[in-house]
């Protein structure tokens, strides 16, 4: 095949009913049909190999700085190798007549100098070139081994989207977070059903929400909610500049790693006074109605309350109030008037904790320090 | 509701991104019903000198009300040797010098700020955020202030001196995504009122004339740059890589570069540059394009890639602009290249594949109408305004009025 032909030929979608992902899909299939064919050209060795870092370093010399690393660190090493030899051959081609003679004459003359200085000069580029190869292989073995540690990524669709404004416990967090005075984030927030109610309430609430077309939903309805992930909004938020925080669902069933972090990090976010209200399974609870596949899947499980209390109390936070929710069965008692009723009971009691206990219950903590 | 827009300079015979953007927006806003809208700007023409060219005054402009204010001083010549200090490593400039830019790069316009200082607005809302205009309004108003920041990953962007004017900034506008992850990376503002703007597109307005017709390039198939014609915006690297995909692949294609120009352009038989042209004779190229190729990396919006899609024009975009990436891979409209390897396999593409240009262009032109339609726009705008001016009082502010450096040599332009 030719320079000029591209091997494989996408299929265009058939149309149906929707109308953002097939696009999208089927242009993310014809860029991956091209990188293919770009390494295949690259690998043929068809372009002279100064002049193909010519035309990269072309491309790199008006692109931002912060683009140029980004998956493109061999290339960019080629280029630091490319740019580690120094040529003393001066070119001496001149317009005018004598012009060429003298500058043969300069050259000449001034080689040993030249010879000297670029071989210190070379000396260093190699150095340099080595270092960055050695620092390169070193990132790529992390990188390789931190993938290697990765828990399976749960899929999208396994992960119901919130729509926490008509649960049980938004008059909770609509409660605890009507006194704060400044911004009040909700972390994975759907399609912002809790941010129009606490907006509904006087409070200065956004959110923000992974899913882009639940993001996208809420936007539509007027609400200032950003399609992204709790943690990367978080890490774009001054120290103590938020009032308060409705963490994530996601806290719950999230990596013990990942859930450490996104607390301190939303801990760190949330003003002294400011108010954290937190929803969770409990572990029974959570047994009993999550769905499957994020169950299996989910790289963590929750946590009782108790130990929400004791983890976020290390971030400066106090559980204010617990309340719990969800069904709570009840079992007849025996009639305490007859005979080892009181026994009977107790172990009633003890299997409506563990069997029919409540499904979830919500926090509300405040920082105090 | 009264809004007043605050912007370094105003007019149709503005060529700018994000003043053009300013003039679109405010002209619909001030049709809106209830709403009053004025312009606060200078009487400078020429971002490069400040020259006051127009009178000072209020006038009206498409329906709009403009209030032009007199520029202090000309740009100096010490703009250029501060620049060139900075620019190696901007975010080690102390605040002095990182004012001291801000204020070099202008326009400073003191009648202006005072009339920010005094104004009787709800809201006003700043375009965009590199001008003296700028930080001077966000730090003299009274009421809320809204910040167009059109901003780029750019030197500027990291002088410490903007920290305190986007800290004092009560609600942003932000033309993409990808702007706004960059303003909330570089300043920590992600707590702050947002909205993910853009802007709106007008139908195509060309003649129907032929493209080839008005290019004067016969039958021949071209693909099309839009806009100014400078190497900043990787004109040299699209002309360079024109010239080696040609050598490669001898043929018919032609690019033509449609747009003022802002330096020389390669002298090549496939290559023609058109200069300024009329919108008309603009949509009427755009037709007729196979392709329409935005060739830089530094762009905050692309209108032109939404002109493309409606006139039913593919395009292909520069894989380190995250501005137009965005719009390629959330509309599926478009492609992109990072290297003369992948814009030789793309334009082979593009060409080769009958179907997939009018594939891309109908992703695209799908995404322009459901994301950038006029009155929807105009709408989530006003609703946006509505709820920065409920939230109230602005907080403590930490900006001060910048310093009126009028001494220096005068710049003046060479061309």
């Amino acid at each position: 095949m030719g320079a000029g032909a591209v091997g494989i030929v996408t299929a265009m979608p058939e149309a149906s009913g929707d109308t953002t992902s097939e696009p999208t899909a089927y242009l993310q299939q014809v860029m991956a049909e091209i990188d293919a064919e770009v390494a295949r050209r690259r690998a043929s060795g068809d372009l002279p190999a100064g002049l193909e870092r010519e035309l990269d370093e072309l491309f790199l010399e008006f692109a931002p700085v912060g683009a140029q690393g980004q998956s493109r660190l061999r290339e960019a090493l080629s280029l630091v190798d490319g740019a580690a030899f120094v040529d003393i051959a001066v070119p001496v081609a001149s317009d005018k007549r004598a012009g060429r003679y003298i500058k043969r004459a300069v050259r000449g003359f001034t080689r040993f100098y030249f010879d000297f200085v670029v071989h210190q000069i070379v000396r260093f580029a190699w150095a340099v070139s080595r270092l960055a190869h050695q620092l390169v292989d070193r990132l790529e073995r992390v990188e390789s081994e931190i993938d290697a540690l990765r828990p399976v990524p749960v899929p999208a669709e396994a992960v119901p989207v919130a729509d926490d404004g008509d649960a049980w416990w938004a008059p909770v967090a609509v409660k605890a977070l009507t006194p704060v005075a400044g911004r009040v984030l909700h972390a994975e927030c759907g399609t912002g059903s809790l941010v129009a109610a606490l907006q509904a309430a006087g409070v200065d609430a956004y959110g923000v929400e992974p899913s882009q077309p639940a993001a996208e939903a809420a936007v539509a309805a007027g609400l200032d909610v950003r399609g992204e992930q709790a943690e990367e909004h978080l890490g774009v938020v001054p120290d103590e500049g938020l009032a308060g925080i409705v963490m994530p669902a996601s806290l719950q069933w999230c990596a013990p790693t990942e859930r450490a972090q996104l607390v301190a990090l939303a801990a760190s976010r949330l003003a002294v006074g400011g108010v954290l209200v937190l929803h969770s399974s409990t572990p029974a609870g959570w047994l009993r109605r999550a769905p499957t596949l994020l169950a299996d899947l989910a790289p963590g499980r929750p946590l009782h309350a108790d130990t929400w209390a004791h983890l976020l109390a290390g971030h400066g936070l106090t559980v204010t109030e617990t309340v719990p929710g969800g069904s709570t069965g009840t079992v007849e008692r025996v009639d305490a008037a007859l005979p080892g009723a009181a026994s009977i009971n107790a172990v009633i009691e003890l299997v409506e904790q563990s069997l029919l206990g409540p499904d979830d219950y919500v926090l509300v903590a405040s920082r105090e320090q | 509701m009264k809004l007043s827009f605050v912007t370094p300079r105003y007019g149709p015979s503005v060529v700018g991104g994000a003043e053009t953007a300013a003039r679109m927006l405010a002209e619909r806003m001030t049709t809106r019903p209830g709403w009053t809208v004025e312009v606060l700007t200078s009487c400078a023409q020429d971002h490069l000198t400040w020259e006051n060219v127009e009178p000072a005054g209020t006038s009206e402009l498409a329906g709009v009300t403009v209030r032009r204010f007199p520029t202090a001083a000309r740009r100096m010549r010490e703009y250029f040797a501060l620049d060139g200090m900075l620019r190696v490593a901007p975010a080690t400039a102390t605040m002095a010098q990182a004012r001291e830019w801000v204020a070099r790069n202008g326009p400073l316009c003191p009648g202006l700020v005072d009339a920010v200082a005094a104004t009787d607005a709800d809201v006003v809302a700043c375009y965009p955020y590199l001008f003296a205009t700028t930080v001077d309004a966000v730090a003299a108003s009274p009421v809320p202030v809204v910040m167009h920041p059109a901003a780029h990953d750019e030197m500027a962007l990291y002088l410490r001196s903007f920290r305190a004017t986007f800290r004092d900034v009560d609600g942003f506008v932000y033309h993409t995504r990808a702007e706004r992850r960059l303003v909330e990376r570089v300043f920590r503002v992600g707590d702050r009122p947002q909205v993910e703007l853009g802007l709106g597109v007008d139908e195509p307005s060309g003649t129907g004339r032929p493209g080839t017709e008005v290019l004067g390039i016969g039958d021949r198939p071209y693909l099309c740059y839009l806009g100014r014609v400078d190497s900043h915006k990787g004109c040299t690297m699209l002309a360079e890589y024109f010239v080696r995909y040609k050598e490669r692949h001898p043929g018919d294609l032609a690019l033509a570069f449609v747009g003022p120009r802002s330096g020389p352009v390669v002298d090549h038989p496939d290559i023609v540059s058109t200069g300024m042209v009329s919108e008309a004779d603009k949509w009427d190229i755009l037709a007729g394009a196979r392709a329409m190729v935005s060739s830089s990396a530094y762009e905050s919006f692309s209108l032109v890639l939404l002109e493309a899609w409606t006139a039913g024009v593919p395009v292909v975009v520069n894989a380190a602009c995250e501005a137009t990436m965005e719009h390629c891979q959330r509309s599926g409209g478009g492609m992109w290249f990072d290297s003369f390897r992948s814009f030789e396999a793309v334009v082979d593409r593009l060409v080769g594949e009958t179907g997939l240009a009018p594939a891309l262009a109908a992703a695209g032109r799908a995404y322009t109408e459901r994301f950038y339609a006029w009155p929807a726009l105009v709408e989530r705008y006003a609703s946006f305004l509505a709820q920065v001016v409920e939230r109230g009082p602005r907080a403590k502010l930490w900006t001060e009025r910048l310093p009126l450096i009028t001494t220096g040599t005068p710049y003046v332009r060479e061309d």
